[in-house]
């Protein structure tokens, strides 16, 4: 339920600082009556200040009915003790609180209400947690990936009767194992990437006549049988034979995910497959090399095949099933200019587009502006140079990027790595929707930085590596709504411009080597964990990568760079349901704004 | 001040609050009441009872309600909550959806 004004005033008052919590808490009794979605934006809310300790629990004993703790590294043994007194917690993520152990674990084995349960990669839950959970019965939702728990801790999880989802990702699930799951009719949605099942076992699968998600990406499985009410299929990295190949019903496949997978048979393996309801596929990495098969799958909305053999003959079977495409992903494939002019035309629907480290060069951006849906646009490491001779007149020379001035949804571009100078990129001011823009190219002057001032939109420019000056930026009147700007390697500014800069536009966050990074930078999203130590570690001059690591990380994401962060980010969403692409857009930004 | 631009609001101890019926509308709820066809008795009498609400917590809402109507005029104050009453005033602002 959305907060209403009033609703919100309070809440900022209440987690305002410990004092506004101790007069508040005094009045105990009146948390009994708070309804169970207040209590959770104050817990939320609380969590982020670090106003929450362990007795503070106790107030929401009564109105608690989902509590989300992910991440949180000072959960503990104390915190389980009061969280185990919740009557009515239904939902509980005890996801990354790395210092919940099995021990921990034991006062939450008497919660009558509790149904879904979430303890990926608490390192330190073993077989003997496995005790504990098997005692709550009622759990329908169990997510214990990337633990300690083994086979045989799996092999117990077979009287949890009720569960319908259930994650071993990451865990050793022997053949053995996952034949004495079988008791589990009831199961849905199973999860178990790297396991240890192999061919053998994998026939059990058949036992759950009401599986409609598998994910057995990085097994040795080659033979998936036929499962009749399977939806998502994750065999990402596998070696495939065959899948899903059998006599009875056909599947009805929305999501198939093969990134990675090696296919001994190649485009055979899809015979079998009922193809039409299929919304979702990831072919990315994989060994095919002819790809006919897609002209079936004409409902497919989401199409990912970067890094595939795909090359300009092979476009045709796109076109085929252009009509609902939402989704393209071209990158580091053969495609050229002429396979981007094949596909003009029959896109009708398609808003994000990628063609990185493609051989594409400047005819292919007059294609891309006939495909007049487009609102994300990613032209990176490729041939483009932003100009593009007169039609009659060899020697006349106009920007290329004019094309894009078609495209009246545009949202984000990338030209990243390319040769456009300058002048080319005057067209770009008349695109009025662009709110994301990336230009790290060297050519780049203060020239490109005067011209970006007049987008509306923008709230993220990062233009590294340009030869900015001083001067330039010092003049530089920046559009109202840009909240990030990235202008590290431009070598030529120095730390007192870029200061400056950042104390006239106090609302922006300015990214250059010059500028000691401060936690609110670092740890972004509305789950961000601003801990004393992160502020700490951070304000240290040194760039994310090269900060010494705690023993246990206090945000995940400063584990990786951003260019892992965004690959993982494409992970994520082809984790996701495929009918949400309208997440998309806005998971694809990685800025603290969002 | 007519009596039909006034609407009656009255707390769990008995308390009456006069304000102006533009200043009640603030609260979707209220607004609900005064507005829709008929059924309500409030509608008719321009009185609305809370019984789950305290006269402290119904006398700041009424505030709330008036520093609304100015803050949207332009008028960029903040509106000051007392930490005691944080809880409380949540969670009738939540009944009154305001």
């Amino acid at each position: 339920m959305e907060e209403t004004e009033l609703v919100s005033l309070c809440l900022e008052a209440a987690c305002k600082s410990e004092e506004s919590v101790e007069k508040w808490r005094r009045q105990r009794r009146t948390l009994e009556r708070l309804p169970s979605h207040l209590a959770q934006s104050l817990l939320q809310r609380l969590l982020h200040r670090r106003l929450l300790f362990p007795s503070l629990l106790e107030v929401f004993k009564y109105s608690m009915e989902e509590i989300d703790l992910r991440g949180q590294n000072s959960v503990d043994a104390e915190w389980m003790a009061y969280i185990g007194a919740f009557r009515y917690l239904r939902y509980l993520s005890l996801a990354d609180c790395h210092r919940v152990t099995n021990s921990a674990l034991w006062p939450i084995i008497g919660m009558a209400c509790l149904k879904e349960l979430d303890l990926s990669r608490c390192t330190k839950v073993t077989n003997a947690g496995v005790r504990h959970l098997i005692s709550i019965s009622t759990l329908e939702k169990l997510w214990v990936s990337e633990t300690r728990i083994t086979a045989d801790g799996v092999a117990l999880l077979s009287s949890l009767e009720n569960l319908s989802v259930l994650d071993l990702g990451g865990l050793p699930v022997t053949d053995k194992a996952l034949n004495s799951l079988q008791l589990l009719t009831k199961l849905e949605y199973l999860d178990l990437w790297g396991s240890k099942i192999s061919n053998g076992g994998v026939g059990v699968l058949q036992s759950f006549p009401k599986l409609s998600f598998l994910n057995l990406a990085w097994t040795s499985i080659t033979n998936l049988p036929d499962l009749s009410a399977l939806e998502c299929l994750n065999m990402s990295n596998c070696t495939i034979n065959s899948v899903l190949h059998g006599t009875g019903d056909k599947a009805p496949l929305t999501k198939l995910i093969f990134s990675g997978a090696t296919f001994i048979d190649g485009a055979e393996t899809f015979l079998y497959m009922e193809k039409s309801l299929l919304l979702f596929l990831d072919i990315s990495n994989s060994s095919l090399h002819r790809f006919s098969f897609l002209s079936y799958m004409e409902m497919l909305e989401h199409l990912d095949l970067s890094s595939s053999m795909l090359g300009d003959d092979s476009v045709e079977h796109i076109v085929c099933i252009g009509a609902n495409l939402r989704y393209l992903n071209l990158s580091s494939t053969k495609v050229s200019s002429t396979g981007v002019g094949v596909l003009a035309g029959h896109v009708p629907k398609l808003e994000i587009l990628s063609l990185s480290h493609t051989s594409i060069d400047d005819m292919a951006l007059l294609y891309i502006g006939m495909m007049l849906s487009l609102k994300v646009v990613d032209l990176s490491n490729t041939n483009i140079k932003g100009t593009i001779p007169v039609e009659g007149m060899d020697c006349q020379m106009v920007s290329s990027l004019a094309a894009l001035q078609n495209l009246a949804c545009l949202e984000r571009l990338v030209l990243e790595q390319t040769k456009v100078r300058d002048a080319d990129l005057s067209p770009l001011s008349s695109c009025k929707e662009l709110s994301h823009l990336s230009l790290n190219c060297a050519s780049l002057t203060d020239a490109t930085l005067h011209l970006l001032a007049s987008l509306p939109r923008l709230t993220y420019l990062s233009i590294c590596e340009a030869v900015l000056t001083n001067s330039g930026l010092d003049s530089f009147t920046p559009p109202a709504a840009l909240r990030v700007l990235d202008l590290r390697d431009c070598w030529l500014l120095t730390e007192d411009a870029v200061s400056l800069f950042s104390k006239k536009h106090p609302q922006i966050e300015v990214r250059h080597e010059a500028v000691p990074l401060l936690s609110s930078e670092l740890v972004s999203s509305n789950r961000a964990s601003l801990s004393q130590p992160s502020s700490r570690t951070s304000r240290m001059k040194s760039k994310q990568k090269n900060m010494p690591l705690s023993q246990f990380f206090i945000d995940q994401r400063l584990k990786y760079s951003r260019e892992e962060l965004l690959a993982l980010q494409y992970s994520f969403l082809s984790l996701n349901s495929p009918d949400d692409t309208g997440i998309i857009l806005s998971e694809l930004q990685l800025d603290p704004i969002n | 001040m007519r009596k039909e631009d006034t609407v009656k609001l009255i707390s769990a101890e008995g308390f009456e609050f006069v304000i102006d019926k533009e200043a009640a509308m603030v609260s979707q709820t209220i607004r609900n009441m005064l507005t829709s066809p008929g059924s309500f008795a409030e509608t008719e009498h321009g009185e609305v009872t809370f019984p789950e609400i305290s006269t402290v917590i119904l006398e700041k809402i009424c505030q709330y309600f008036y520093w609304s109507l100015q803050y949207a005029r332009g008028k960029e104050t903040e509106f000051p909550i007392e930490p005691e009453l944080t809880l409380e005033l949540m969670m009738a602002a939540n009944y009154l959806h305001t």
